[in-house]
């Protein structure tokens, strides 16, 4: 009886009916795009070595120069990146939305965070951690190689950019230069 | 009617029988509270060996389990399939070699022992009468005596206990195999959801802690428990190749003591040295199995060997907490908890320094704890 224009009244839907693949936690990862290369068998792998961890709003993640061990990707929610300057003050770095990643830098080496996370609002987030990675490797060496891939070509794209950045910057400041020197 | 601070008798007799019933049931709830840790206990008594050797064994397995399990097998089927190779593989030694004829050694040994005591005794004597002339005031102390009743008594409890060991050891063969089939299927399992109730802000310390404790850990146990395997093969070997009875049983008891450390060794060769001398004599054949005791056991296989390659110098204890381990785990659990005391030290030795290790270097402000060594 329900027609196309009929509101349902929330209580009467079907809180029971199975959920679709699309709320999976396999299906969140495969769009990640370090993941988007593994195959649903590899996904569920890497759904076993993955920790769903869940934050009230304003709880913090890591501080800076804590010492890192893995990384995360929002599942829903929103998180705060900033730094604090020598005055105490913070600086937002970025704001980071579902679907975004951060802390990849310490995935494969214990490196102090360089920057605080904070959530704004409730938050799940998934965690990827050092340790559970290389347990990884020695027990599934396949699956894991295809993970440690895709990281890798995500911190290389990052890389090109950056370098691409620099590139464009140093051009700038020669171009400044040089008019500096003509005037 | 109403007197009594304005209640009613009706009142009255609510409140007292609230009263005795709040009391009693208060009683009875405490009772039962003390009843039931009793009852837990009597519960867990028999239930701690079991448990520790299953996990030893899931932790000497697990290796096993790993390679098979990077064939992509699952993880169930390839215990299944370690379990039948182990059980094959003794099998088929069983048959090649045939088992040892345990029942008659232990036979022989129970005829030989009074003249084993007997010999060691009289040479005891010996040193006593030695030492009297030296020191004259040791006269009226009966070390010999002393000895001969405690060996007594130790060895009659031995052959006394032996049937009600022989049910331990039937329920151990069968406890062991199914704890540890849980053990290896379900531990990561257990530990993941136990990490998981740790506080956001601890997460990944605890995380990387917890890995860091089971690498040592795994590594330690492994490394003690092959030790002692190959230190017993190799005794048992070098013995056979003298006239030596009993070369198995001597083999298994030098295993055994050599997972306590210092002292552990010097215990496992006194029976065989005993046997040595009163059956072989102080000839050639003596002194060889002093060899292969203290030369090619503990000196070059142990120390230039095993221990360097198996067992990490982190887990070094130092001497005086291995003597406090082997007491209070005599205490405990008797001869079973002196073997064992020492090893669960090492472990609690192995997670301080973990905890400890971590905080230091991994904190940024690391000035503020102090930079001297090991707490142990």
């Amino acid at each position: 009886m329900q027609g196309k224009g009929l509101i349902v009244n929330p209580f009467w839907s079907n809180i029971f009916r199975s959920r679709g693949y699309e709320k999976t936690l396999a299906y969140f990862l495969s769009t990640m795009p370090m993941f988007n290369k593994l195959d649903k068998r590899e996904l569920g792998f890497l759904e076993n070595i993955v920790h769903l961890r869940n934050y009230h709003s304003d709880e913090v993640v890591f501080n800076q120069g804590d010492i890192g061990s893995g990384m995360y990707f929002i599942r829903s929610g929103q998180v705060q990146i900033f730094n604090q300057d020598e005055h105490g003050t913070e600086v937002v770095q970025a704001v980071l939305e579902a679907g975004d990643f951060f802390g990849e830098v310490a995935l494969t080496a214990s490196r102090p965070r360089c920057a605080s996370a904070r959530t704004t609002e409730p938050t799940v987030l998934i965690g990827l951690f050092r340790s559970d990675v290389l347990e990884a490797v020695r027990r599934h060496p396949v699956p894991t190689a295809k993970i440690m891939l895709g990281l890798n070509r995500i911190i290389a794209d990052r890389l090109l950019q950056c370098s691409l950045q620099l590139e464009t910057l140093k051009r700038q400041q020669t171009l400044a230069k040089k008019q500096q020197s003509h005037e | 009617m109403n007197s009594q601070g304005g209640m009613t008798r009706a009142q009255v007799a609510v409140f007292y029988l609230v009263m005795t019933t709040s009391i009693a049931s208060g009683i009875a709830i405490y009772s039962s509270a003390s009843t039931a840790t009793a009852l837990l206990k009597t519960a867990t008594a028999g239930l701690f060996l079991p448990v520790l050797i299953s996990l030893i064994v899931s932790f000497l397995l697990d290796p096993l389990v790993q390679y098979v399990e990077g064939k992509r097998i699952n993880r169930t089927i390839s215990i299944f399939v370690v379990y039948i190779f182990l059980f094959l593989a003794t099998s088929l030694l069983l048959l090649i070699i045939g088992p040892p004829n345990w029942e008659g050694m232990i036979q022989a040994l129970k005829a030989d022992f009074p003249r084993y005591i007997s010999h060691s005794i009289k040479y005891l004597n010996g040193l006593l009468m030695i030492a009297q002339e030296h020191f004259p005031f040791i006269v009226n102390y009966d070390i010999a005596e002393l000895i001969s009743s405690t060996s007594q008594s130790f060895f009659g409890l031995i052959l006394k206990e032996t049937p009600q060991s022989a049910m331990r050891v039937a329920s151990l063969l069968l406890l062991v195999p199914l704890f540890s089939f849980f053990f290896l299927r379900d531990s990561r399992r257990i530990m993941r959801s136990l990490i998981s109730l740790t506080p956001n802000r601890y997460f990944e310390m605890v995380l990387d802690i917890y890995a860091h404790v089971s690498w040592q850990l795994a590594h330690f146990i492994r490394g003690r428990i092959l030790e002692a395997l190959i230190i017993g093969v190799v005794v048992w070997m070098g013995l056979s190749l003298t006239d030596i009875h009993y070369a198995p049983i001597l083999g298994i008891i030098a295993g055994a003591t050599n997972l306590v450390p210092y002292i552990g060794p010097l215990i496992g060769m006194i029976p065989g040295l005993i046997i040595a001398v009163v059956d072989l004599g102080t000839g050639g054949q003596f002194w060889w199995v002093l060899c292969v005791y203290f030369i090619i056991g503990q000196v070059i296989l142990d120390n230039f060997i095993l221990i360097p390659i198996l067992i990490s110098r982190v887990s070094n204890l130092h001497p005086l907490w291995v003597i406090l381990a082997i007491i209070m785990g005599g205490k405990l659990y008797g001869v079973i908890g002196m073997m064992i005391g020492v090893p669960i030290a090492s472990i609690l030795n192995i997670i301080i320094i973990e905890i400890r290790q971590y905080r230091r270097t991994f904190n940024p402000y690391n000035r503020y704890f102090s930079s001297r060594g090991k707490l142990l």
